[in-house]
């Protein structure tokens, strides 16, 4: 992150620092050493004892366990134990050695299972273990048979609160701290990662671009181990940096096409390149990439996007897109007199910066939020949305809400229909197909949504109904015991969600972003031109194919 | 200590306390800063105020005199009308009151007629013949008075005169004690009698209204298990106690899926607090239903969203069941702020919209400026402090209601059943007399 193109970027940085100390004392990371290959090492000893302790302990939890014969009780026993062997292998290879990716590890899992005693069984019960072992990766150190348990009941509560239409998507929790990560991720990946589970750094474009610089820097600090090239090493380092940056928040669409052309570029170095020269080119692939796919885009974008306003417009926004934002500052300079009402949501409140930025550059600027959609678009002669994603089949991935704006627009009643207009790079295209929001789609963190109230007194002087309640609840207990508790629950409960979690079937949603029908969206500005969204997948055929 | 408490905060509960003991005119001038104030709010709330304040209006006009009593009821409702012209139950409710007095002088009217011809022994059973207990059972029963009450009317309606208006012309009123000069006595004592059981008539019809009222709730929640099947996927919007107990009578015998939009930022805190089961914190709520079980206690799985996230979970809902503010006599409703995308994404989705609502939130005003129906609420709940830069620089809007277009909705299910959109003027035209549709 040596030098950031985005100017918010910069600030990020050291303002990203103190959420990592902050965020250590954490319930579920019991403390452990600096480097993570640690721990595994020392569990090895104590496997066998564990192992006998969980086939002992196996039957007695499970109910059905009791009416097994001994035979079968041998044969599960068998199964563990190799289950537990295969995890054990499959951790190590994700803290110490190499990741392989997970087809590596599958590869390994299922030649240890044909290899064992239990056969297909054994196969099956291996791939499950390896899969719960990924996922009781993050509280490695608690191996005590206890908390085995103790974490099984958390779990299962844990998957009570999933909404069970999302369930394939709620995969692993957003990483909580930096402890864990392998020691190959570079500090400037660490503190990326952090930002963009925060949502510091936020937004497609400023994912990919401080992806894109903290990999830069990343090249500049390698050197080619002995034995290897840098062609088929890199490529490996580089992948503990994706895999770390994908457990703190899944990957954007724009992160893994740079990605992807970043290991395109890397594999076609020469091997009889000097590493010197082979990493100046990298830096410089980098570069030019930020500059063609993104930098220079958005300003071509704003640009032919700002033509499509004219004087008089009421252009309607929704939350924070980087490259509206620009095209609507373009506009403004070229001194284009028009309106913007951008339309915000819970629980980012993107659009709130955007408002301010505009509003600061002297722009006429009407904020709203969801609810008052159905206002906004009223008077609304233009809609400009930016965008997470195009899909192939000429739908708009976008933050959640999106839809719902462009769907207004369309659906206007009685009035004319209102152009839709995505302002979208091509390296934000992708060859996926999305039919509904459901089946691709991120989950947030469910906390966002419980509002934290803000304080209800903004004076120092003590409040005049608290402590009489409380005399009075000394004095007649019996009389006035009814009014006092209801007078004190009201004050000390924040928000009546705050306990969500306890509360059986109750779940919270909060999923980041939508599909909108391509037949909301009128056209899509690209750096390559406007195009229908039925152009999506030419352009992004071209673009690749290049 | 609990009436320190409920004078701390003026609301419902204080107005209908004080409404015993304050002189009327008092009562009135509270109730319009009540409703000014936004103390009262929620068409229930401003709707049981509203009969309470005509019941004592009633009762403490002296008069027996149907045109003056109408008078009285005219004022008294065009005043507190004014005061918050979007709570449309509010007029509503006078409206209904000014048709429980038009009806019963009617019925009066023609008891005077039938019994200038049917002679004097009929006297007293005439005024009694609406007091007959089975016609306030079926009152009760279907809860339309209007239809029932206007069974007789319709029945005699051999009588030209009684038909058309004849509260606006006084003259029938002063011909009909003269044409029998051997009656005359009597019948001026009798109409007299007649007037004040008008009073004591209309008082009933308010006391009904306002069980009505209380009971509408239970009524729609009736329909539940028609609506409703198992394993279903619903949405709903914002927390509305009819569509809480709709939905709670069909939990109590079927499982499904519920998807609480939360309508942020007016009604997000009362949302939680309704499917999280805590009690809400204003005393306003806090009557029957602040101890009702939450949907979650029932073992129904309650899933909070956002309001964004309404088109991208569209999909997956069977039907979108919404509470309103008020309904329109085109079918169209003025509902909480962010219910029309929710109607329009599941109209595109296919997905069927009910909307479930009391009698008394119907209203016979047309609307032609839908603009004038929408409030506009509080900014800072948008913009917080926090961000008072902001606040100087940019326009900020919280519109608290929006107008749902008919064709969005497929179904409405008021106490009296599941009707059309397109049926709801029928509905209107029986609860509510032309002449009272400009109060």
């Amino acid at each position: 992150m040596a030098n950031p193109v985005d100017p918010a970027l910069t600030s990020s940085v050291s303002a990203s620092q103190p959420p990592a100390p902050e965020m250590q004392p954490s319930v579920q990371q019991p403390p452990q050493g600096a480097s993570p290959s640690k721990p595994a090492k020392q569990q090895t000893p104590k496997q066998p004892a564990k192992g006998k302790d969980g086939a002992a302990a196996a039957p007695a939890p499970s109910g059905d366990g009791a009416a097994l014969t001994p035979a079968e009780l041998k044969k599960k026993a068998k199964a563990d134990k190799a289950a537990r062997r295969a995890r054990e292998r499959a951790e190590r290879e994700t803290t110490g050695g190499a990741p392989g990716g997970p087809g590596g590890q599958h590869a390994a899992s299922a030649k240890k299972g044909a290899s064992g005693p239990g056969g297909a069984g054994g196969k099956d019960s291996a791939a499950a273990a390896q899969q719960k072992g990924q996922k009781q990766l993050p509280r490695r150190g608690s191996a005590q048979a206890t908390a085995q348990v103790g974490a099984a009941e958390l779990k299962k509560k844990q998957e009570e609160k999933n909404v069970s239409v999302f369930g394939h998507l709620y995969g692993q929790q957003r990483r909580t701290t930096i402890a864990g990560a392998g020691k190959e991720v570079h500090p400037a990946v660490l503190a990326l990662g952090l930002q963009m589970r925060d949502y510091v750094v936020c937004g497609s474009s400023a994912r990919c671009v401080a992806t894109l610089l903290a990999f830069k820097r990343v090249i500049e600090a390698y050197t080619t181990p002995l034995g290897t090239s840098l062609a088929r090493h890199l490529t490996t380092h580089l992948s503990h940096q994706i895999t770390y940056l994908s457990t703190c928040r899944p990957l954007s669409i724009s992160q893994g096409n740079a990605i992807r052309a970043l290991k395109l570029a890397i594999s076609s170095i020469d091997p009889s390149v000097p590493e010197a020269t082979a990493k100046s080119s990298l830096c410089d692939f980098i570069d030019s990439f930020i500059r063609e796919k993104i930098t220079v885009a958005d300003q071509v974008i704003a640009g032919s996007a700002a033509q499509k306003i004219q004087d008089g417009d009421v252009i309607v926004t929704f939350a924070g897109s980087s490259i509206v934002k620009q095209t609507l500052l373009t506009a403004h300079k070229q001194g284009k007199q028009f309106r913007v009402s951008i339309i915000d949501s819970r629980p980012l409140f993107e659009g709130k910066n955007l408002a301010r930025t505009l509003a600061n550059a002297g722009l006429d600027v009407q904020y709203s939020l969801v609810n008052g959609i159905s206002h906004a678009i009223k008077d609304a002669t233009k809609v400009f949305l930016g965008a997470h994603a195009m899909t192939s089949n000429g739908r708009l991935y976008s933050r959640v809400g999106t839809a719902l704006v462009a769907m207004s627009a369309k659906e206007r009643a009685g009035g004319v229909e209102v152009p839709v207009i995505v302002c979208c790079e091509t390296v934000k295209f992708t060859d996926r197909v999305a039919l509904d929001s459901i089946v691709v789609n991120e989950i947030a963190d469910a906390d966002e949504l419980v509002t934290i109230e803000p304080v209800q007194q903004l004076t120092g002087l003590p409040d005049p109904t608290a402590p009489a309640p409380a005399e009075t609840k000394k004095g007649s207990k019996a009389a006035a015991s009814a009014p006092v508790e209801s007078s004190t629950a009201s004050q000390s409960t924040g928000s009546p969600l705050e306990e969500w979690k306890e509360s059986a079937n109750l779940q919270l949603l909060n999923i980041m972003y939508d599909v909108t029908p391509a037949e909301y969206v009128d056209m899509v500005v690209t750096e390559m031109g406007s195009l229908p969204p039925s152009a999506v997948p030419i352009v992004h055929r071209m673009s690749t194919n290049l | 200590m609990p009436s320190n408490s409920v004078a701390l905060t003026p609301g419902l509960a204080s107005f209908l306390k004080s409404l015993k003991t304050n002189p009327i005119d008092t009562s009135i001038d509270d109730l319009i800063s009540l409703l000014k104030r936004r103390q009262i709010r929620h068409s229930r709330s401003c709707a049981t105020a509203t009969a309470y304040l005509m019941r004592s209006v009633i009762s403490a006009t002296r008069t027996s005199d149907a045109n003056k009593l109408i008078e009285r009821v005219q004022y008294a409702g065009r005043r507190v009308m004014a005061a918050q012209p979007r709570e449309m139950v509010v007029g509503n409710i006078v409206r209904r009151v000014l048709g429980l007095i038009r009806d019963e002088a009617e019925d009066d009217r023609e008891g005077d007629f039938s019994l200038s011809e049917a002679g004097s022994e009929s006297q007293p059973q005439t005024p009694r013949a609406l007091d007959d207990p089975s016609e306030v059972l079926s009152y009760r029963h279907d809860g339309s008075d209007r239809s029932s009450s206007r069974q007789p009317f319709t029945s005699l309606s051999a009588t030209p005169i009684s038909m058309f208006s004849l509260l606006s012309h006084p003259e029938p009123e002063t011909s009909l004690p003269g044409t029998p000069a051997s009656a005359s006595p009597s019948g001026r004592l009798l109409g007299h009698s007649h007037n004040k059981d008008i009073r004591a008539e209309v008082l009933d019809g308010i006391n009904e209204i306002i069980d009505e009222l209380g009971q509408v709730d239970d009524q729609i929640a009736a329909y539940a298990l028609e609506h409703i099947h198992s394993n279903e996927i619903i949405l709903t919007h914002t927390s509305s106690t009819t569509v809480q107990k709709f939905l709670l009578k069909a939990a109590a015998k079927r499982k499904f899926t519920v998807i609480h939009a939360e309508s942020y930022p007016n009604n997000h805190e009362a949302t939680h607090a309704t499917i999280s089961g805590q009690a809400p914190k204003d005393d306003d709520m806090l009557s029957t239903e602040a101890f009702q079980k939450p949907l979650i206690a029932l073992g129904i799985t309650v899933i909070l969203i956002p309001d964004s996230a309404v088109f991208a979970l569209m999909s997956r809902v069977n039907k979108v069941i919404l509470g309103t503010h008020s309904v329109l006599a085109n079918g169209g409703l003025v509902a909480a702020a962010g219910t029309r995308v929710i109607a329009r994404a599941a109209k595109v989705h296919q997905t069927p919209v009910v909307v479930v609502s009391g009698v008394y939130k119907l209203s016979p005003v047309y609307p032609f400026d839908f603009d004038s129906l929408i409030e506009y609420g509080d900014v800072s709940k948008v913009i917080g402090y926090e961000d008072g830069d902001l606040v100087d620089q940019i326009d900020v809007q919280n519109p608290l209601y929006d107008y749902v277009p008919a064709e969005l909705v497929d179904l409405y299910i008021t106490n009296l059943g599941g009707h059309a959109p397109s049926y709801l003027y029928r509905i209107v035209s029986d609860h509510y007399r032309k002449e009272d549709i400009n109060v």
